[in-house]
């Protein structure tokens, strides 16, 4: 947590008085209501007050007559909402890219799925959704039914010439580099790169509408496979801010055994990361002996969950297995083993040649950079922004475990890598911790399946860095709405930034940097 | 010259891999088994990058709206005789996914299938053993055989490709 604590909510007190509603303490700590085109001053307001303002989200609502469009704030040491609403017959709203570039994609987001018009961000064709799709409709309002939606043939559209001296390259949907099907058309003048644009959506599955027409018990297993490989820590996500609905705090023991799944997620996800890293550069070797320290990883998760990838550890008012006492020493078996390979790792990383050349000064991403886009998780942290919900806004038992925030200065690809390869060593050490220090207890506390009416923000580091849940709730064994921010979304505008200037062949090992991941991208 | 055809797509499958929007899962599952715990090159499996030199497609993922075109597209760009195999509860059917607004539910919706292995996501061994079980029914019956068997296996073989008949007619 920052040392010199700034009460953001006096700060807009003071700045705009009685224009503007606050509730202290709702939504994490505090919501704002800022309608008629106020949202700009108080966004002003909090960027004078703490340079580390960034957004974390977006949430557009159907609220009947009006539409709602929530921003979600990060502070120093708070989280803010600021909310507006737009009337549906007329729904523009002021940009705020000018001021916090970071948010353009999140207003391109709420512009294809509620159709809300930012004015100064006017999208290109559809952001998300399928070239195909209809004009007019959006499928976040609530008289949109997903089975009546019929497909029309994309619109003819005139593009600019282009000038012959630059080429473009186009990189997927299917593509060596890419596990995953999205498209970036890179424009090229001889090697180096001038422009990136990105089209994203080819994942998109639609889960936020789905999660409205599923019970929350269905919506943990739904919201777990948005991603396969951080997938515990989207079911956490989701299941903790609907405790937060319901006011309810789960057993000790609980909190113990969620974070037990939760770093055993993040060390699986950063050992393919740092492997994946070594493939994109032509270094084989890495990856599979990277993959191959995994595997015992994986087998520590079925031996924890009964499932290899999917664990469905997380349930509302606790989670599903217990430990059993005779499994402990077999995971530390395991970490210890993992443990002692780190050492030839950290030297691959530090001392050898071709890893430096590659890595070393590829794509930096500048502290101001970093903050003014609004990245997280390693991203940011390899760039010397100290954000890590663990330590700001701690969830679970995170507060009660020692452990070490890692930062690196640099903001090149070997700095990122090295985040995640030290996070490596601090899993190890947090998990050892948790299984020595277990609290007794029950694991599961029987809650009602309906939920009262609310809402509730939460967020939690996931491996990709943090990961936004907005949960409403009207009452029914239903959510209203329920909105997923994560990690990679926001990372994504860094790597248009980055990749210009760069040299074609350092695009790959630039873009592995982010540890992408489409199928959270998109939704 | 078909027996020596038929020898070498057996010894030396090349995959490619499309992502038609999975989740993740069942894809790390496909690259966890080209790595040391698996070795799926073993089999004389290898992951191929272009659809102009592969044998054998794995899908994944529910098929989204916008990836359904190009799903089409890189089957047809794949020489004959070509397989596909549907790999996860989504790839076979939508899984939990059915009925979103912007997935169509089922690889065979778009292209034929040969085989379906599910799971979500289905275990590295339940890949490795559908991808056998394939070549495996490859293999020329102890009858006598033509070339036009084994370029569509279908009724002779007692495997998994039996129960998996493709919806669409080649």
């Amino acid at each position: 947590m920052s040392n010199n604590k700034i009460d953001i909510l006096n700060v807009v007190e003071s700045k705009l008085g009685s224009k503007v509603q606050i509730q202290p303490g709702h939504l994490s700590t505090g919501s704002i209501i800022a309608n008629n085109g106020l949202h700009r001053e108080v966004l002003k307001a909090m960027i004078e007050a703490d340079e580390k303002t960034g957004i974390i989200a977006i949430s557009g609502l159907d609220l009947g007559e009006n539409l709602g469009v929530y921003y979600h704030f990060r502070t120093s040491n708070a989280l803010v909402t600021i909310k507006t609403e737009v009337p549906k017959t007329n729904p523009i709203i002021q940009t705020i890219i000018d001021l916090h570039p970071g948010a353009a994609f999140h207003e391109l987001e709420v512009t294809d799925l509620l159709g809300v018009i930012f004015e100064g961000n006017k999208p290109e064709g559809h952001f998300v959704l399928s070239e195909y799709w209809p004009q007019g409709v959006y499928p976040l309002r609530k008289d949109v039914k997903a089975n009546e939606i019929k497909l029309s043939p994309p619109q003819e559209t005139n593009k600019p010439a282009e000038d012959p001296r630059q080429v473009k390259i186009i990189i997927g949907p299917q593509h060596p580099a890419l596990l995953e099907p999205e498209k970036f058309s890179v424009t090229v003048d001889g090697e180096t790169v001038t422009k990136v644009e990105p089209r994203i959506g080819y994942v998109h599955r639609g889960i936020e509408k789905a999660s409205e027409s599923r019970t929350y018990l269905q919506d943990v297993y739904l919201v777990e496979r948005i991603c396969g490989i951080c997938n515990s820590i989207h079911a956490a996500a989701f299941v903790e801010a609907v405790e937060k609905i319901i006011k309810v705090d789960i057993p000790p023991r609980a909190k113990y055994l969620r974070i037990v799944a939760l770093e055993l997620n993040r060390l699986h996800s950063h050992l393919l990361t740092l492997g994946h890293a070594g493939l994109e550069i032509g270094y084989e070797t890495l990856f599979q002996y990277f993959w191959r320290d995994r595997e015992p990883i994986m087998d520590l998760i079925e031996l924890t969950s009964g499932n290899r990838v999917y664990s469905s550890l997380m349930a509302v008012g606790g989670v599903r297995r217990d430990i059993r006492a005779e499994d402990i020493p077999k995971i530390k078996s395991v970490l210890k083993t993992l443990r002692g390979q780190l050492p030839f790792y950290r030297q691959i990383y530090t001392d050898e040649p071709t890893l430096r050349l590659r890595m070393k000064d590829v794509g930096v991403l500048s502290r101001k950079d970093a903050l003014a886009l609004s990245v997280v998780g390693p991203v940011a942290r390899g760039s010397g922004v100290d954000i890590d919900v663990r330590k700001d806004e701690p969830y679970e038992a995170y507060a009660e475990i020692p452990f070490k925030e890692i930062v690196y200065k640099d903001g090149d690809t070997w700095s990122r890598m090295n985040v995640r390869m030290d996070e490596v060593e601090e899993s190890i050490n947090i998990i050892e911790y948790v299984v020595d220090h277990l609290p007794s207890g029950p694991i599961r506390l029987n809650l009602p399946r309906s939920v009262p009416a609310g809402e509730a923000v939460n967020r939690v580091e996931a491996p990709r860095g943090e990961l936004f849940y907005y949960v409403k709730a009207n009452g029914t064994d239903k959510p209203d709405r329920v909105k997923v921010r994560t990690p990679t979304f926001a990372n994504l505008p860094s790597f248009l930034k980055t990749a210009i200037g760069e040299s074609i062949a350092d695009v790959p090992a630039n873009f592995v940097s982010l540890d992408p991941c489409f199928s959270c991208t998109d939704r | 010259m078909t027996d020596t055809k038929t020898w070498a797509r057996i010894k030396s499958p090349w995959v490619l891999h499309f992502n038609s929007g999975a989740c993740n899962g069942c894809d790390i599952e496909i690259v966890a088994l080209l790595t040391p715990k698996y070795d799926v090159e073993r089999f004389g499996v290898k992951l191929e990058p272009s659809p102009r030199h592969a044998d054998v497609l794995l899908v994944t993922g529910c098929v989204t709206q916008q990836c359904a075109e190009r799903l089409k597209r890189i089957y047809d760009q794949m020489p004959q005789p070509k397989f596909v195999v549907a790999i996860g509860a989504c790839a076979c059917s939508g899984g939990v996914f059915e009925g979103n607004y912007n997935v169509l539910g089922g690889v065979d919706k778009v292209i034929p299938v040969t085989a379906y292995i599910p799971g979500c996501p289905p275990r590295p061994e339940a890949i490795l053993d559908g991808v056998v079980k394939l070549l495996n029914a490859l293999n020329p019956p102890k009858q006598k055989k033509s070339s036009k068997q084994v370029e569509a296996p279908k009724e002779e073989t007692k495997t998994i490709i039996e129960e998996a008949k493709p919806i669409v007619k080649q």
